[in-house]
């Protein structure tokens, strides 16, 4: 009895880290690729939170580029213009879209060419310091 | 009354059922003559975009260099159907998305002399950074038949200015070797005179351009 209880709570402090950073459930995580003379890509996917408390993510990082920025295109005295964006949050619930012509990633400077079907790893950190990595597509 | 009518029919002479007949042709042509006359002088109306008709004004002279570093001038657009879109490579959502709607609709023209008609160009409005074989590298990444051009600012600017197509350089310092360049996202139509002839504005549709183009180009072929 003794050993299962250690068993259980030895089973829930491996499990319970894990599901406590994947509060977000990510799809279509996707870069949009370009030819190698240009240095930015931009990235775009669909969030849902499936956690009972707001999530903010405040900062996304990842080896494959010297710089990640939430940006929106936005339209303004008849120009399209990109905005920084400090934060994206997410209701309990709710969904949020990086789709081409609104919210994206901004991924600066690759450290090398990226191609279609190459799989690049971000890091999405969180306003409460957790964080969730995840896989982004290169896509033609 | 039926007997009445038969003895009427009866008293049609062959030379005059034979000039009912003509007339009946000529009514005939020259009603299609009418339809085809009324479906040709109706102004074009497009589903995506703005026709200016009579309304088309001549470009400026320009001279910008292409992305094989040859002169892309006003006679370049001349006897070719030109659409042109303004923005910079450095550009990683607007641009990409609308140079792939230009290559999706030349895809969907079903009407080979209607593609064949028409040429795409890039022109970037970030001359420091959009070298021609920047964009040559660039454009063929979308499209093999797509041209990119540029040109220094001062040079690009009377052109872009006819075009009401608005460009500026936002946020440049010396620190950081990254800006942003603010620009309309419309496409410009030039007809095979030269003239500026229309205005696809975004967001646009690859599918509502493409017949919007084929309604141009069938009605006014090269």
């Amino acid at each position: 009895m003794t050993h299962g209880i250690a068993g259980l709570t030895l089973v829930l402090a491996l499990v319970l880290p894990l599901n406590a950073f994947a509060e977000l459930d990510i799809t279509e995580a996707r870069i949009k690729n370009l030819p190698p003379p240009v240095p930015v890509r931009a990235g775009y996917m669909s969030i849902k939170n499936l956690s009972a408390r707001s999530v903010s993510i405040v900062a996304i990082h990842s080896d494959a580029f010297a710089s990640v920025e939430i940006h929106r295109s936005v339209m303004q005295d008849g120009m399209m213009r990109m905005e920084p964006v400090d934060r994206l949050t997410i209701d309990p619930g709710a969904s949020l879209q990086l789709a081409p012509g609104g919210l994206h990633l901004m991924m600066m400077h690759p450290a090398e060419a990226t191609r279609p079907g190459d799989d690049i790893e971000i890091i999405l950190q969180m306003d409460d310091g957790a964080e969730q990595r995840l896989l982004m597509k290169v896509i033609k | 009354m039926p007997r009445i009518l038969h003895h009427n029919a009866d008293e049609i002479s062959p030379m005059k059922r034979s000039s009912i007949v003509i007339v009946a042709l000529i009514a005939l042509i020259g009603g299609f003559g009418l339809s085809w006359y009324a479906h040709n002088s109706k102004p074009i109306e497009l589903e995506s975009g703005l026709w200016f008709g009579e309304q088309a004004r001549a470009l400026p002279e320009f001279e910008l260099i292409d992305h094989n570093r040859q002169a892309l001038t006003r006679d370049t657009m001349r006897g070719q159907w030109s659409l042109l879109f303004f923005g910079f490579t450095h550009c990683p959502d607007i641009c990409p998305i609308s140079l792939q709607t230009l290559a999706d609709m030349l895809e969907a023209i079903d009407d080979v002399d209607v593609s064949d008609a028409i040429r795409i160009y890039f022109v970037s409005v970030d001359p420091q950074r959009d070298s021609p074989e920047v964009l040559a590298e660039y454009v063929k990444y979308f499209h093999p038949d797509f041209s990119g051009a540029t040109a220094a600012l001062d040079q690009l600017t009377p052109l872009t200015r006819s075009l009401g197509i608005a460009h500026t350089i936002r946020n440049r310092t010396d620190a950081s070797p990254d800006y942003d360049v603010d620009h309309s996202a419309a496409i410009v139509l030039i007809n095979p005179q030269a003239e500026y002839a229309g205005l696809f504005s975004a967001p646009h549709d690859p599918l509502a351009m493409a017949r919007d183009m084929t309604r141009i180009v069938e009605r006014h072929p090269l």
